[in-house]
């Protein structure tokens, strides 16, 4: 265990590590475009440069292995001056069109700029001009201007998504970031991915250009409901004191984009293109009309209505969900649990053209909680399940069930939140609240639990299922 | 108790014998004020200036300060579009919160790829700071002298839209000629 010492203050050090990991783990910011704790080392944007004691000039931290006693300055005035026209060259072709980046508020050089430089370009020559709004993929536009060939987003298809399908064309003030010829990145799963990781804003999503600026939103912890992996994430969303008035008002209660959560133990700062595209899912037209009998009537009256249905049930049978949260199931099982013969159901299915799973995050099961909800309730409903003889109340909750399955004389209840013409069918309907409505946790297929806070208030005819399931209990002890 | 007693002011009124015969002094008073009447009236009449009312909002105050803070415009290119890039900066520096922005894409225009597809002011609770004239790094947003003549029973017919805020001239406005 070598030690070496940053600015004076000594630091335990593993002998396999760098300066720039010692410091990043001791909390030291040392800037850098190019290195990544998660991808190899590139060194080629020189930033990260420290002055070992003794010595005239300055090397880069992130490939310098430790040593023992290892004495390394992080701003001397030779370390200052270095970064300061290291600055200058990388902004030497930059565009520095702020305005209208989407990266403005979020972005390493604009950070960079004002901390180690804030000099205005010396330069008088003409910049070197470079393709803007090129399309890598469908997703992806590139701003060849803006980009520092830091080559993070390389490095990512080399060695993350494994896809191998960007590369660096050219050479000099010419060289490009340029996608593979064989369209291995319009099918790489994470290629999002690298839009977070580009430090600058070369790299830019097409589905949330122009959309908002970046202070504009706040983002709230959440998990990625989109499959068993349940992957942390961050839910951007407007903030309220940005609340538009005049101007489309859906943006004020719409996820703007989704981002990955560092999470070291589920899914590390990466997440999959199809987490990303969780908005247009949670979107759908909401259900907010209570159903009872077949009229539309006010939740409080459909509650009443399942109560008394549940009431007099003899061998009623429920299908959970598993997209609910821990503690709403923990709320069935402890309010109806006993009353009901349990099974848990499914919710979604993979979909066509889907990537089913694979050996980086993607998982088969495309619910989130389908363990956490076995753990509550054994049995699990799948495609060859029938109902136990003598049924005669069925309570869904959530989606994935077609109520034409059933016989028209079996009562039903059903409990969803969003619209699906299927619930006329039910005899009594109530909508529940959605993942970005209420806080909970959700318990991974490793067993891992993470938990999400809510993002918008709920509508007042939606419940929360787990009052709903209080409200329900009373009844159901009531009866017994 | 002390019986009251009227309290004397340094300038409590003194009148001589001309003042207290009083006819003659209401008479001079009616000579101002009637002489000012009809001075306005006869210019009113006749469509002159310098009749002491001003007949808001048809007619706009002459004597603003050049550096007064009225009403926004949009500045336009030589294409007629707005020199606005919808950066945002005049929305977040603006300290009463009035502007929105609704930003676009526009390929067909590469140097000038973002553009306001919506630009929304509102006048009931702008407080013409000038910060948005301030924060603009593009000089789309300018401050007329002219105050905003926007009288009107409605609250949401004080929201300005991108084509008001671009077309607004204020010689349009009934300044007398």
């Amino acid at each position: 265990m070598p030690r070496i010492y940053i600015d004076g203050l000594p630091y335990e050090a593993d002998s396999r590590q760098t300066v720039m990991e010692v410091a990043a783990a001791n909390g030291i910011v040392l800037p850098g475009f190019c290195w990544h704790p998660k991808l190899s080392v590139a060194g080629n944007c020189r930033l990260c440069a420290v002055q070992v004691e003794g010595r005239s000039w300055v090397e880069i931290s992130c490939n310098m292995p430790v040593a023992q006693d290892l004495k390394v300055l992080t701003d001397s005035d030779i370390v200052r001056e270095y970064r300061k026209s290291i600055l200058a060259l990388t902004t030497l072709n930059h565009p520095v069109d702020c305005g209208i980046c989407d990266k403005a508020g979020e972005c390493l050089l604009q950070d960079y700029h004002y901390e180690h430089n804030g000099a205005p370009s010396t330069s008088h020559e003409v910049k070197v001009h470079a393709t803007k709004f090129h399309a890598l993929s469908s997703r992806i536009t590139l701003d060849n201007e803006r980009c520092v060939l830091c080559s993070r987003c390389v490095r990512f298809t080399h060695e993350i998504s494994k896809t191998k399908s960007l590369g660096i064309v050219q050479r000099g003030d010419t060289s490009l970031v340029r996608a593979s010829g064989d369209g291995a990145f319009e099918t790489d799963a994470y290629s999002d991915n690298v839009v977070d990781l580009c430090p600058v804003g070369a790299l830019l999503s097409r589905s949330f250009l122009y959309k908002s600026r970046v202070w504009y939103l706040k983002a709230t912890p959440s998990v990625c409901p989109g499959c068993a992996r349940g992957c942390a994430v961050n839910l951007w969303h407007r903030k309220p004191e940005w609340k538009l008035q005049a101007l489309d008002a859906r943006h004020n209660r719409a996820i703007e984009r989704i981002t990955p959560r560092d999470n070291p133990a589920v899914n590390g700062p990466w997440i999959c293109n199809r987490g990303r595209d969780l908005a247009p899912l949670f979107e759908r037209e909401r259900a907010t009309q209570a159903i009872c009998a077949g009229f539309s009537v006010a939740t409080p009256a459909a509650i009443e209505g399942a109560r008394s249905l549940i009431e007099r049930a003899r061998r009623p049978v429920a299908l959970v969900s598993s997209w609910a949260s821990n503690e709403e199931l923990a709320a069935f099982a402890a309010a109806l649990g006993r009353h009901f013969t349990v099974f848990v159901k499914r919710d979604r299915e993979p979909e066509p053209g889907e990537v089913v799973a694979d050996d980086i995050l993607i998982c088969a099961d495309k619910n989130p909680n389908s363990t956490g909800a076995l753990a509550n309730f054994a049995s699990a409903w799948g495609p060859g399940s029938t109902l136990p003889e003598g049924t005669d109340l069925l309570l869904v909750w959530g989606e994935g069930f077609d109520l034409a399955q059933v016989p028209q004389s079996l009562r039903t209840i059903v409990l969803d939140a969003w619209k699906n013409p299927g619930h006329a069918r039910a005899d009594v309907f109530i909508p529940v609240s959605i993942q970005t409505e209420r806080r909970g946790t959700y318990t991974n297929f490793e067993g891992t639990v993470s938990g999400f806070e809510a993002c918008f208030e709920k509508d007042d005819s939606v419940a929360h299922a787990e009052d709903l399931f209080a409200a329900l209990a009373a009844a159901n002890v009531a009866a017994a | 108790m002390k019986p009251y007693k009227r309290p004397q002011y340094w300038n409590s009124p003194t009148m001589g014998w001309w003042e207290r015969a009083y006819v003659f002094e209401i008479a001079r008073g009616l000579w101002v004020t009637g002489s000012i009447f009809t001075r306005n009236m006869w210019r009113w009449i006749t469509g002159r200036k310098g009749a002491l009312t001003t007949y808001y909002p048809e007619e706009t105050r002459a004597d603003y300060a050049p550096l007064n803070r009225g009403k926004h415009i949009l500045v336009q290119r030589e294409n007629g579009k707005p020199q606005c890039i919808a950066c945002n900066l005049c929305a977040t520096v603006c300290p009463a919160k009035v502007i929105e922005i609704e930003a676009a894409f526009d390929p067909t225009d590469p140097l000038h790829p973002k553009y306001p597809a919506r630009f929304e002011i509102d006048y009931s609770r702008c407080v013409f700071c000038g910060l948005c004239v301030e924060a603009c790094p593009e000089d789309a947003i300018r401050m007329l002298k002219e105050v905003p003549d926007l009288p009107t029973f409605d609250r949401d017919t004080l929201w300005l839209g991108k084509e008001e805020l671009l077309t607004w001239n204020p010689r349009k406005d009934g300044a007398k000629r």
